[in-house]
């Protein structure tokens, strides 16, 4: 039998106004964002004196770069159809791990900070595994990952919080080049590094089909779990390269400093126009909701607003910008 | 109880009256009369896209009617939704089995009315008078044996359907709409279904039956309607019609322009082998073998493993076969879809949108997803390359599309498919294979895909097409095998009728035996 579904769509685009016709494509969430984004500098910049200027935006440039990290490799993962929400919680391990290696057991801080970053794509291998070998939900397996590699955080230093001082070392968190800090630099490698990675490669084609039908995507024998396992590697390690920059940043690792952002993450994902369903999405749309959050956060701070607000504040960008999306998509009659 | 619905008039239970129904400017439906009286077994009959899907979501209030009445009792009605449907006590008993397994029997029946009482406060759900009423109607269709504080997972599937029908039956059922309701039960479980009918006609319930299975049409109808490409095309009293009467008005004359498909006798090299082919539960030792430049056609209804046998020899079930499979002369394991795919076999699946197409991503990305590596240059695909391949493919398979850059899931299910064809069109594939290849397909493009599967065959492809159709397969095989109940029970070369097709599957002796 046919059904409606079948038939009805066949007339698309083509009798629509200019206006449908820019909301239709697959761009326009990006360039929305963008625009909101300008909006939001111009609205700062005019209320506050102080928030154009060199120093504020490299202020908010290394702030943004920890969670920029994170969601940059969360991108790719949601698309494919997976999820990681351990990722902040090994951000906050490696911090740790590689203070206690350094400080307790004297190992040479280099050494130290590469067995972090193995440790990380174990653990993000460790996620894979379930959720693609065993098909458990991700939702579930990682969870149950962030409890595990929070509370080993905790273990390792009893909860307090470990001094992490070495000259080199802290340069990844505090050095410059050209006068601009290195870790949104850093940061702005991988999205560029990811993006030509999910546009131009054969692997990025499998991620968006993998997460647009895995049931068709093996079907035409793609290797749907190969590419979710690499994505959930990928994942843990951006979470143990977030966690090292931001150890080195503070001077300091402490083993609950990065949690707390998980959900930015995440909500930088989503704003960015990522389809929690997996098969839409580009690392842009996040960088921008990265930058549109980190912005909001800065702005509000210079113009004394409290943290709880931001919080708030926060929220409502987050449910503003996935119901106009959804509205977007209803307008267009899917 | 059901039959407390009493009629003062004689008018019928159900009638519907010049039913059309269209979905973007296709007609479904037109001009379709449908009357059952209290106490009638209808049974709806017709192929596949003949409309009686759609005229039973008309009458169960899923779809609206474009045109004419629909009259319960006498008394015209209007369903903007099911549940207005269901208030309305026109019940549907879907072909899918919907139960929930982790609620009890007495939940599950009771689950849309369900009887509350008096709480500490405010009203809870009386469980007592619950069990009570879901014991009447279990006991009303003669199985006081389900209990009704059993877990609906448990019980076996045939009482998980009565379950369901008990449920249908919950308040005023006036009419029941049963679609293939046998088809996951056994010729015994069967059985039992037909003593809940007799049951019905007593309580005065008007009973539509739709099934493929003419034997079964044959022991439970009082009448036969015959639906065909959308229209009436007869309706037979049951004790008097002839099987050949019946089968003639379902198929009518074989659409000439349809299947002006040329068949050839096949000379080419044997591409594909399968002996002893078995997988537990779904198919029982089957034998098939597809040579280069052939159609092969297997037909068989739902069930029957015609949804399995694609499957299985392509790899996509896993390694969970039985028996032998050769392809191009050399043993295959099929264990996945990437072997299969990399032994030279492309596979078109029957649910497109479920397990074809990429619905969010463009016709190009769809077409060069299989074999993404012959677009790589260097470390990156190249894009006009795949560009360039996507254009000859939709001009090759006549695609109606705004260009390689449209987004899948706005095709109309024929190009959809056209592009599922496509993506196989590749030197290293050998076999294709085919699952209900025009389903939900319109009949223009239905006659291109199958001039387009001639025309690769021509060229040396080795087609195996799988489906539920009988015209399709007796319309475009050069040789077609009919499968029933996992079993290969009948071959054919070109030139066999659609009614040679349905015999040999319908033929089927332990409903003769009943």
């Amino acid at each position: 039998m046919t059904s409606a579904a079948d038939r009805s769509p066949t007339v698309a685009g083509s009798s629509r106004g200019p206006l449908l016709t820019f909301l239709g494509r697959p761009s326009s969430g990006v360039v929305m964002l963008f625009v909101f984004y300008i909006l939001l500098l111009v609205v700062f910049s005019l209320i506050s004196p102080f928030f154009m200027t060199t120093r504020n935006m490299m202020a908010i440039g290394s702030n943004i770069a920890f969670i920029g990290l994170m969601a940059a490799a969360g991108t790719p993962l949601i698309i494919a159809g997976g999820l990681d929400l351990s990722v902040a919680a090994i951000a906050g391990l490696v911090g740790v791990l590689i203070a206690v290696l350094y400080g307790d057991y004297g190992w040479n801080i280099w050494l130290a900070a590469v067995a972090a970053i193995v440790l990380g794509g174990a653990i993000g291998a460790v996620n894979g595994l379930f959720c693609t070998r065993l098909r458990l939900n991700p939702l579930i397996v990682t969870l149950g990952m962030m409890s595990i590699v929070s509370g080993a955080a905790l273990i390792l230093t009893g909860g307090l919080t470990k001094p992490l001082m070495v000259p080199g070392f802290n340069w990844l968190g505090q050095g410059r080049i050209f006068g601009v800090p290195f870790p949104p630099i850093l940061m702005m490698i991988v999205f560029v590094a990811l993006s030509i990675l999910l546009r131009r490669t054969r692997f990025g084609r499998f991620v968006y089909a993998v997460g647009g039908n895995a049931e068709a995507s093996r079907l035409i024998g793609l290797p749907v779990e190969r590419v979710q396992m690499v994505l959930y590697v990928l994942s843990g390690v951006s979470g143990a390269v977030a966690g090292l920059m931001l150890a080195a940043m503070l001077g300091a690792a402490a083993p609950a400093a990065a949690a707390p952002h998980l959900l930015t993450v995440i909500a930088a994902i989503i704003l960015g126009g990522t389809s929690l369903y997996g098969g839409r999405g580009s690392v842009w749309g996040t960088l921008l909701a990265v930058l549109i959050l980190g912005t909001l956060n800065n702005g509000l701070t210079l113009n004394d607003v409290s943290s709880f607000w931001q919080d708030v504040t926060k929220g409502v960008v987050l449910m503003l910008a996935v119901s106009l999306d959804q509205i977007r998509t209803r307008a267009l009659g899917e | 109880m059901a039959h407390a619905a009493t009629s003062s008039n004689s008018a019928p239970r159900l009638e519907m009256r010049g039913i059309g129904k269209a979905f973007g400017g296709v007609t479904v439906l037109s001009d379709v009369d449908l009357i059952v009286q209290p106490g009638e077994v209808m049974a709806l009959l017709g192929s596949n896209g003949a409309g009686k899907s759609t005229l039973v979501k008309i009458l169960t209030g899923v779809y609206s009617r474009d045109s004419g009445t629909v009259r319960v009792d006498g008394k015209e009605v209007v369903f903007p939704d099911p549940r207005a449907a269901v208030a309305a006590g026109v019940r549907l008993l879907p072909q899918e089995i919907s139960v929930m397994g982790d609620m009890t029997v007495a939940e599950n029946i009771s689950l849309a009315d369900l009887p509350v009482k008096r709480g500490p406060g405010f009203p809870v759900v009386d469980d007592r008078e619950m069990r009570q009423r879901s014991r009447g109607l279990l006991d009303q269709l003669g199985f006081a044996s389900i209990d009704t504080a059993m877990l609906v997972k448990r019980l076996s599937v045939a009482e998980q359907r009565i379950v369901e029908i008990a449920r249908a039956l919950a308040g005023k059922a006036r009419v029941l709409v049963m679609d293939e309701p046998t088809a996951a039960l056994t010729e015994q479980e069967a059985k039992l279904i037909f003593q809940i009918i007799a049951r019905l006609k007593e309580q005065q319930v008007a009973v539509i039956y739709i099934s493929h299975y003419l034997n079964e049409v044959f022991e439970v109808s009082d009448r036969i309607a015959v639906l065909r490409d959308g229209r009436n095309a007869g309706v037979f009293e049951t004790r008097t019609a002839s099987r050949g009467d019946v089968l003639a008005a379902m198929l009518g004359r074989v659409a000439d322009d349809l299947y002006d498909i040329e068949r050839r006798g096949a000379d080419g090299d044997e591409i594909l082998t399968v002996t002893g082919m078995t997988v537990p539960g779904k198919l029982d030792g089957v034998d098939l073998s597809v040579r280069a430049g052939e159609i092969v056609g297997v037909f068989g209804l739902i069930g029957s493993g015609i949804e399995t046998l694609g499957r299985a020899v392509y790899g996509a079930l896993g390694p969970r076969t039985g028996g032998t499979v050769l392809v191009g002369g050399s043993t295959y394991r099929p264990e996945s879809a990437r072997v299969g795919k990399a032994r030279g076999i492309g596979f078109v699946a029957a649910d497109r949108k479920r397990e074809g197409i990429i619905g969010d991503l463009t016709v190009r990305e769809n077409m060069v997803a299989p074999f993404q590596d012959r677009y790589v240059r260097g470390l990156f695909v190249s894009r006009s390359a795949e560009t360039e391949q996507a254009k000859r493919w939709i001009d090759l398979l006549g695609i109606r599309t705004r260009g390689p850059e449209q987004v899948m899931r706005t095709l109309s299910g024929g190009n959809q498919q056209k592009v599922c064809v496509s993506r196989w069109l590749v030197d290293s594939v050998k076999l294709l294979i085919l699952e209900e290849p025009t389903r939900g397909v319109d009949v223009g493009a239905r006659h291109e895909i199958y001039l387009e599967l001639r025309a690769l065959a021509d060229e040396g492809l080795a087609v195996l097409v799988l489906s539920s159709d009988v015209e399709e397969v007796a319309g475009i095989s050069d040789r077609s095998v009919v499968l029933d109940r996992g079993r290969v029970v009948g071959t054919f070369g070109k030139g066999a009728s659609p009614a040679e097709l349905m015999a040999a599957t319908t033929d089927d002796p332990a409903f003769h035996a009943a």
